[in-house]
C-alpha cells in the first residue's frame, strides 16, 4: 500500500446568491484516483480551474470528500481525530509566500508547526536549526520575513513544513508568483528533499518544464485526470496537453520537431534531460570539420549606437536618469543609475530584467508617478519637471497598467470601473460610458461582462479589464509591467497578441516590463535590458538576443531555440542566427536534415 | 512620512532592557505612569525624571532618536499645555488680555500636565523601544493568561495582535502600489474639498480590503494546515521565564514606587 490513496474522489460545493438560493452546483473533482508511493515526485499539471488545488487541499485534509476517500499513510482524512497526524504528514507550501509566515522572525515562523504540535522547547530550536539548514536559510533565522525576496520566502515556507517531520510535501502553485532564480530555488530544494531526505514530493503546477524531473506526470482538467504518466510518455501526447489548456515545454517542442523530422532519434534521446544535453547532442552529431573563428557575439556595442540622446518632440526621452528609494535614509536602495532611453512613437518596446533590475523604477517615470532625482525626462519635448508641465495630462497620455489588477479594480460593475479613468479626466458620464464601450471591446471582452462585477472575474478577464481602465483614458503610450505573469500559457500568448494588435491597429505605442526574453522576442521590435539599475543592452530584438553572454549575466534565461542555432553555428553548421520567431528557428533546424 | 513616527518602533540593539522579561517593562511602564499621577509635587516630579534617565541610559537608545518621536507629537502636548493655561481658573492673575485670564494656577496645571504627558509618552515609547512586536505579545499574553478563567480569549487576542504587527509593512506597501495605480489612472488626492477627497478614498480603500480579506483567508488556510488548532497543547519556542535580572527589575521598580508614595506623603 503507497502513502496516499485516493479512491474514486468527488467534490461538490454550492454556489449561493446573496439571499441564499442555490445558484449552482459546482463539482471541482470527479472521481479523481490516485495513489502515491513513499519517496515518489508526483507532479499535478492543469490549467487555473482544473480541480488540481481543490485535490492538493484534500490531501492535507483542508477540504473533505462529499464522496470517496483518501487514506493517507493509513489515516482516513474523514475522521476528525487524526486530522491533526494527517496534517504533520502531509505538509503543505501555498502559492503566495506573504500569506502563509504567521510570525514576525523567520525562526518562529519555522517554528509555529512544532509548536502546535507541542514539541517540548529544545526539539523545537533543534527542528528550526535543521530545516532552516536544509533550505539554506540557516543565517535569516533572526531576520523579519518581510526584507526576504519571493523565493526566500518560499524556502522559510518550506522550512516550517520540515520542522514538522513530514511524509510527503505537497507545493501547491508555490512558484506560480516567483520570478525564474525564486522558480529555480523551489524547485532545486523540492528535488533536493525528495533525494536526500526520501520526502515524497506533490508538485502542482501549470508551468510543464517544471514537471521534467518527476517520476509521474498527472494531467488534470475539467476536475477529472485526462491522462498519466512519465514526463516522457506525457510530453509525447501534446494533442491531449493542448485540449487541456497546456503547453509542452519548449524543449520539448523542439525535441519533438527534432524527431518528428528524424533530425535525432529517440534511442540518442536517452540521456536528454536538458537543453545542455540535446545541444551537445545536436554539436556532437552534425559538427562541422573547420570551426569558426569570426566571433559573432561582439559585433557592435549595442546599448551606445542606440540612443545617443538627440533632442526629439516626439516620444519619450530619458537623458541621464538616476532614482534612489529612501534618499537621505539609513536604507537606501538604488533604483535607476544613469539611464538614458528613447522610446519613439509607434514602437513596442520589451523591457526585461531580472527582480530588482529597476525595470517597474523605470517604468514609473514614464508618466511621472516617480520624478527623476538627477537627469531630466522629457515627453514630446518637453520637460516633465517644469513647473508648467501638465503631470495629469502626461498620465492621460501614457497609460500605465500595473502588475497586479487586484490592486485597482474597485467598482460594483466592470463598466463603472472601466469609467473611472476618463470620469477622472472631467468628461461627461455619457462620454466616459462611450469610451468605456470601446476600450472593452478593444481588449476583446464581450458586451455581456458590464454588468459583472470585477472580483468574480478570471485572473485572464481581470487584467483586461485593467487594461480596458487605462485605454478608455484615450492614451497614446500604453505602459505594462509584467502583464502575463501568473497567466497559464494560453491566457498569456492572447494577451501579447491583444497587445501587438493595439500597436499595429490602433498605432499605440507599447512598452512592457517582463522578465522572459521568450515571450518579447516575437512580439517587441526592441529590446531594452535592465541590470542592477543601469541599462544593459538596448536594441533590435535580433541584435540584443544574440549577445548570449550578457544576457546570461544578466541574470536572464536565453530562448532554447536560439542558444541551439548559436552552438550549431560555432561548430560551424550553417544556420542564420538572426532567427528569433520560434517557427523560424525551426526552419533553420530543417538544415540539418541535409547534412 | 512613516519613517518618522519612531514612537512605538523597535530599536534594536542589545541592552539590559532589552533582555528584560516583556512582563517587567509592561509592569515598569504601568506602575512609572501611574506614580506620575501621584502628586503635584516638583520633587517627584525630579525624582520621575531621574528614573527615566536611567531607564534611557540602560536601553541604549540614542536621544536623538526618542526626541525625534517625541516632534511628532509635540503639537499635541503645546495644544493641551495652553488649554490648561487659560481654562484652569486661580486667584492671583498673571496676564490678562480681554477675556482670555492667565492665572499662577493654570501655569504650574500647564507645566505639570505637559511634563507628565511628556514623560508617560517617553516612559510607554521606552517600553516599545525595547521589546520587540513578538516578545510584547508573548508578554500579554502570559501576563493576562489568568483572564482566560473568566471567558476572555487571552491566546486568541495575542495571536491575532501578532498577526496584525506581522502584516502591517505588507499592507503598506500594498496600499502604496493600490495608491499609485489609480493615480495613473487620473486621481489627483490633493484636489477638491474635503467631500471631494473622501470619495476619492472609495478606489484605494476598497482594493485593501479585498486584498486583507483574501490574504485572512489564505493565512487562515495555512495556519489550518500547519496544525493550528488555538493554544490547547501549544508548546513554545522562546517560553517567558524570569530570571534573576527579572528578579532585581521588579525589585528596583519596588523601591522606585515606594520612594515616589513617601515623596507624595511626606512632601
Amino acid at each position: 500500500m503507497g502513502l496516499i490513496n485516493i479512491k474514486n474522489l468527488t467534490f461538490e460545493y454550492f454556489r449561493r446568491d446573496e439571499e441564499g438560493n442555490l445558484e449552482e452546483m459546482i463539482e471541482a473533482l470527479k472521481g479523481v484516483s490516485l495513489d502515491v508511493n513513499q519517496g515518489e515526485f508526483i507532479a499535478i499539471v492543469g490549467r487555473n480551474g482544473s480541480g488540481k488545488s481543490t485535490l492538493a487541499k484534500h490531501i492535507n485534509a483542508l477540504l473533505l470528500p462529499s464522496e470517496g476517500e483518501i487514506i493517507v499513510d493509513g489515516l482516513d482524512t474523514a475522521e476528525e481525530e487524526v486530522r491533526l497526524s494527517v496534517r504533520k504528514t502531509a505538509g503543505m507550501i501555498f502559492q503566495n509566500p506573504d500569506n502563509q509566515i504567521v510570525a514576525n522572525l523567520v525562526e518562529e515562523d519555522v517554528a509555529f508547526g512544532p509548536e502546535n504540535m507541542g514539541v517540548p522547547t529544545p526539539d523545537i530550536w533543534n527542528r528550526v536549526d535543521e530545516s532552516l539548514t536544509t533550505v539554506e536559510m540557516q543565517e535569516y533565522g533572526a531576520h523579519s520575513p518581510n526584507l526576504l525576496s519571493g523565493g526566500q520566502k518560499q524556502r522559510v515556507a518550506i522550512a516550517g513544513v520540515l520542522a514538522m517531520e513530514p511524509k510527503c510535501i505537497i507545493f501547491d502553485e508555490a512558484t506560480s508568483m516567483l520570478d525564474p532564480q525564486g522558480r529555480e530555488q523551489i524547485l532545486f530544494a523540492a528535488r533536493q528533499l525528495q533525494k536526500e531526505k526520501k520526502i515524497t514530493i506533490i508538485f502542482i503546477t501549470h508551468h510543464m518544464d517544471e514537471v521534467v524531473w518527476a517520476d509521474r506526470v498527472f494531467v488534470m482538467d475539467k476536475g477529472r485526470i485526462v491522462t498519466h504518466g512519465t514526463p516522457r510518455q506525457i510530453f509525447k501526447q501534446p494533442w491531449v496537453l493542448s485540449r487541456c489548456g497546456l503547453q509542452l515545454p519548449v524543449l520539448y517542442q523542439y525535441i519533438d520537431f527534432l524527431v518528428n523530422n528524424r533530425i535525432v532519434s529517440n534511442d540518442e534521446l536517452e540521456n536528454v534531460y536538458g537543453e545542455e544535453e540535446l545541444i551537445a547532442l545536436l554539436c556532437h552529431k552534425y559538427r562541422r570539420e573547420h570551426e569558426r573563428n569570426e566571433n559573432i557575439e561582439n559585433r557592435k556595442r549595442l546599448s551606445e549606437t542606440q540612443t545617443e540622446a538627440h533632442s526629439a518632440t516626439e516620444g519619450i526621452l530619458l537623458n541621464h536618469v538616476s532614482y534612489v528609494y529612501g534618499k537621505g535614509f539609513a536604507q537606501e536602495s538604488l533604483g535607476l543609475k544613469n539611464v538614458s532611453l528613447q522610446i519613439g512613437k509607434g514602437e513596442f518596446v520589451a523591457v526585461i530584467g531580472e527582480t530588482g533590475s529597476g525595470k517597474s523604477t523605470l517604468m514609473q517615470h514614464l508618466n511621472g508617478l516617480l520624478l527623476p532625482q538627477e537627469g531630466e525626462i522629457y515627453f514630446e519635448g518637453k520637460d516633465i519637471t517644469d513647473k508648467d508641465f501638465s503631470l495629469k495630462m502626461l498620465r492621460q497620455r501614457v497609460g500605465l497598467v500595473f502588475q497586479n489588477p487586484d490592486n485597482q479594480l474597485f467598482a460594483e460593475s466592470v463598466e463603472r470601473d472601466v469609467c473611472f479613468g476618463p470620469e477622472n479626466m472631467n468628461i461627461s458620464r455619457v462620454e466616459a460610458q462611450k469610451r468605456a464601450y470601446e476600450a472593452i471591446g478593444m481588449v476583446g471582452l464581450p458586451d455581456t461582462i458590464y454588468d459583472m462585477s470585477p472580483f468574480q472575474l478570471s485572473g485572464g478577464q481581470k487584467r483586461r479589464v485593467a487594461i480596458a481602465g487605462v485605454l478608455a483614458m484615450k492614451p497614446d503610450y500604453l505602459v505594462l509591467d509584467e502583464p502575463t505573469s501568473g497567466l497559464d500559457p494560453v491566457s498569456a500568448r492572447e494577451l501579447l497578441e491583444l497587445l501587438k494588435r493595439l500597436q499595429v491597429e490602433a498605432g499605440m505605442t507599447v512598452v512592457m516590463v517582463s522578465h522572459k526574453l521568450e515571450e518579447v522576442a516575437e512580439f517587441a521590435d526592441r529590446v531594452v535590458v535592465m541590470k542592477q539599475g543601469r541599462k544593459l543592452l538596448d536594441g533590435a530584438v535580433k541584435d540584443v538576443l544574440s549577445q548570449v553572454g550578457a544576457l546570461e549575466q544578466a541574470g536572464l534565461l536565453v530562448p532554447v531555440g536560439i542558444k541551439m542555432l548559436y552552438a550549431l553555428h560555432r561548430e560551424g553548421v550553417d544556420v542564420d542566427v538572426q532567427m528569433i520567431r520560434q517557427e523560424d528557428i525551426l526552419e533553420q533546424l530543417l538544415k540539418l536534415r541535409r547534412l | 512620512m512613516l519613517r518618522n513616527m519612531t514612537i512605538g518602533q523597535f530599536y534594536n540593539v542589545d541592552s539590559v532592557l532589552h533582555r528584560i522579561d516583556p512582563r517587567v517593562k509592561l509592569n515598569i511602564a504601568f506602575f512609572y505612569i501611574v506614580t506620575l499621577f501621584l502628586d503635584k509635587n516638583p520633587v517627584l516630579f525630579v525624582v520621575a525624571f531621574f528614573a527615566l534617565a536611567v531607564q534611557i541610559w540602560l536601553s541604549k537608545v540614542p536621544v536623538r532618536f526618542i526626541f525625534r518621536g517625541m516632534k511628532t507629537i509635540s503639537a499635541f502636548i503645546l495644544l493641551t499645555g495652553a488649554l490648561n493655561l487659560v481654562t484652569v481658573k486661580g486667584a492671583n492673575v498673571v496676564w490678562e488680555w480681554g477675556i482670555i485670564r492667565v492665572t499662577e494656577a493654570g501655569v504650574s496645571a500647564a507645566v505639570y500636565t505637559s511634563l507628565r504627558l511628556m514623560m508617560m509618552m517617553i516612559a510607554s515609547s521606552m517600553m516599545t523601544y525595547t521589546t520587540s512586536a513578538t516578545s510584547l505579545t508573548d508578554g500579554m499574553e502570559k501576563m493576562f493568561g489568568w483572564m482566560r478563567g473568566i471567558g476572555v480569549p487571552v491566546h486568541e487576542l495575542a495571536m491575532i495582535m501578532s498577526i496584525a504587527i506581522r502584516f502591517v509593512p505588507v499592507l503598506v506597501e500594498e496600499l502604496n502600489r493600490i495608491m499609485k495605480a489609480q493615480m495613473a489612472r487620473g486621481v489627483d488626492f490633493r484636489e477638491g474639498n474635503l467631500f471631494v477627497r473622501m470619495k476619492k478614498l472609495l478606489p484605494i480603500v476598497v482594493p485593501l480590503f479585498a486584498s486583507a480579506v483574501k490574504r485572512s483567508q489564505e493565512l487562515a488556510l495555512a495556519m489550518d494546515a500547519r496544525g493550528y488548532h488555538g493554544g490547547d497543547g501549544r508548546t513554545k519556542m522562546k517560553p517567558l521565564k524570569y530570571r534573576r535580572r527579572d528578579i532585581v527589575a521588579y525589585l528596583v521598580l519596588f523601591l522606585y514606587v515606594m520612594v515616589t508614595v513617601v515623596v507624595a506623603i511626606v512632601l
